[in-house]
């Protein structure tokens, strides 16, 4: 009688918003503690050092079994060099067959990168620009990581490069860099067409603005080409690329259907896809090169 | 007689890349081996491309072919002075260097 009247009450307080715990004092006894399981201590040095026969026999098991797997799946491959391959005929043959009517461009190597391949190109851009951010996260300057000296032996550098007397570099680097910048967007821009392409060109490019940057220092350069140029041109670059090849991969990873237009093979106005994808490899490419200069000599782009 | 003509060049030039190769492993200092290596970026490369000229005689490839030496021309002789002049500002013992070798 008595519990149901304590059941009601407490049902009553429920309804009415209060929050009512039976009995109290025994769910505080009863409440155990949570043990919390520290995974850091269980694989701890000394823990690891204390099993060393159970850890060495797992480390042999599991390599074993590894090595197994990768055995067996090797074991199952066409033998390497024989001419009846699959990679030796047919995949050449298509390649060669119909690549130019598939993909558009004179040059196949272009239209095996950038087009048969094109995720594997954009995963090789993702490399770059995730070398070129960690190099940031490392060597980029700022209070916590920056001493006086280091700021000072940059101030007497800078010094030195505007008090120069001999302008040998100077007068080198105003008619060179703007002919490699020239002949790096001709690269990149002809990719599908003759020999070249995005990875190429963007080096040039790069190669050239590496030029002037050594020959007019940082603070000329920073009226062009800042910090905030360099990660917008960056990300843009593949973001672009990621939008124009997820269009493909969306329509059924083989433009069935949507097909862009892939003009006359041969035009520099042609091969659907390749021409913007080699521009933003390129635009990458070259950001990352004068990127990893500029971190390196100075901290800051 | 064209063909040997051109012939004549390239060995001249190949020659000049082999002293140039030998000086830059027989000098021990940074000014000497820069002077080594700056002759077969220049005259080298230059008898070699007139070989290929002459061998040619197309209007544009000799065109293209000139338009190398000047690239290089330019640029390799602007490239050794940077580096020289780096090694005098930054070596603090150059002159002592200088007299001994």
């Amino acid at each position: 009688m008595e519990e149901k009247k304590k059941l009601w009450k407490h049902i009553k307080a429920w309804v009415d918003g209060e929050e009512v715990i039976l009995d109290a004092d025994k769910y505080i006894i009863t409440r155990s503690k949570k043990v919390k399981k520290d995974w850091r201590r269980q694989f701890s040095v000394e823990t690891i050092k204390g099993n060393t026969k159970l850890y060495g026999f797992l480390s042999v098991a599991i390599s074993a079994l590894f090595i197994g797997i990768m055995l067996s799946v090797v074991n199952d491959l066409p033998e390497f060099g024989n001419p009846s391959n699959p990679v030796d005929n047919e995949v050449m043959e298509r390649y060669l067959e119909s690549g130019i009517e598939e993909t558009g461009a004179v040059n196949f190597v272009a239209g095996m990168i950038l087009d048969y391949r094109a995720f594997d190109t954009f995963a090789e851009a993702n490399v770059l620009f995730l070398a070129v951010m960690s190099v940031v996260l490392l060597l980029k300057k700022d209070k916590q990581n920056y001493s006086e000296k280091e700021e000072r032996e940059n101030r007497e550098d800078d010094f030195f490069d505007e008090n120069e007397k001999r302008p040998i570099l100077k007068i080198g680097g105003k008619i060179l860099a703007p002919l490699i910048i020239l002949y790096g967007i001709y690269v990149v821009l002809n990719g599908h067409l003759s020999p070249g392409g995005g990875f190429s060109g963007g080096t040039i490019i790069g190669a050239g603005l590496i030029l002037y940057a050594s020959a007019y220092g940082q603070k000329k350069m920073q009226t062009f080409f800042t910090f905030r140029t360099f990660t917008l041109i960056c990300v843009g670059g593949l973001l672009t690329y990621c939008a124009c090849k997820s269009y493909s991969f969306f329509t059924g990873a083989n433009h069935v259907g949507f097909e862009i237009p892939k003009g006359i093979p041969g035009n520099i106005l042609s091969a659907g896809f390749i021409l913007p994808l080699n521009i933003c490899v390129g635009l990458i490419v070259a950001c990352t090169m004068y990127g990893f200069y500029a971190l390196f000599t100075k901290g800051d782009i | 007689m064209r063909e040997a003509i051109a012939a004549v060049f390239i060995i001249m030039g190949l020659i000049v890349f082999l002293l140039s190769i030998f000086g830059i492993f027989r000098f021990k200092y940074v000014l000497n081996r820069i002077h080594a290596a700056a002759l077969g970026d220049t005259l080298g490369l230059a008898s070699i491309v007139v070989g290929l000229m002459i061998l040619d005689m197309n209007f544009f490839a000799g065109a293209k072919l000139f338009l190398i030496i000047l690239f290089f021309w330019m640029s390799g002789p602007i490239a050794t002075h940077s580096i020289a002049k780096v090694e005098v500002l930054t070596n603090k013992s150059y002159e002592e260097r200088v007299r001994e070798k």
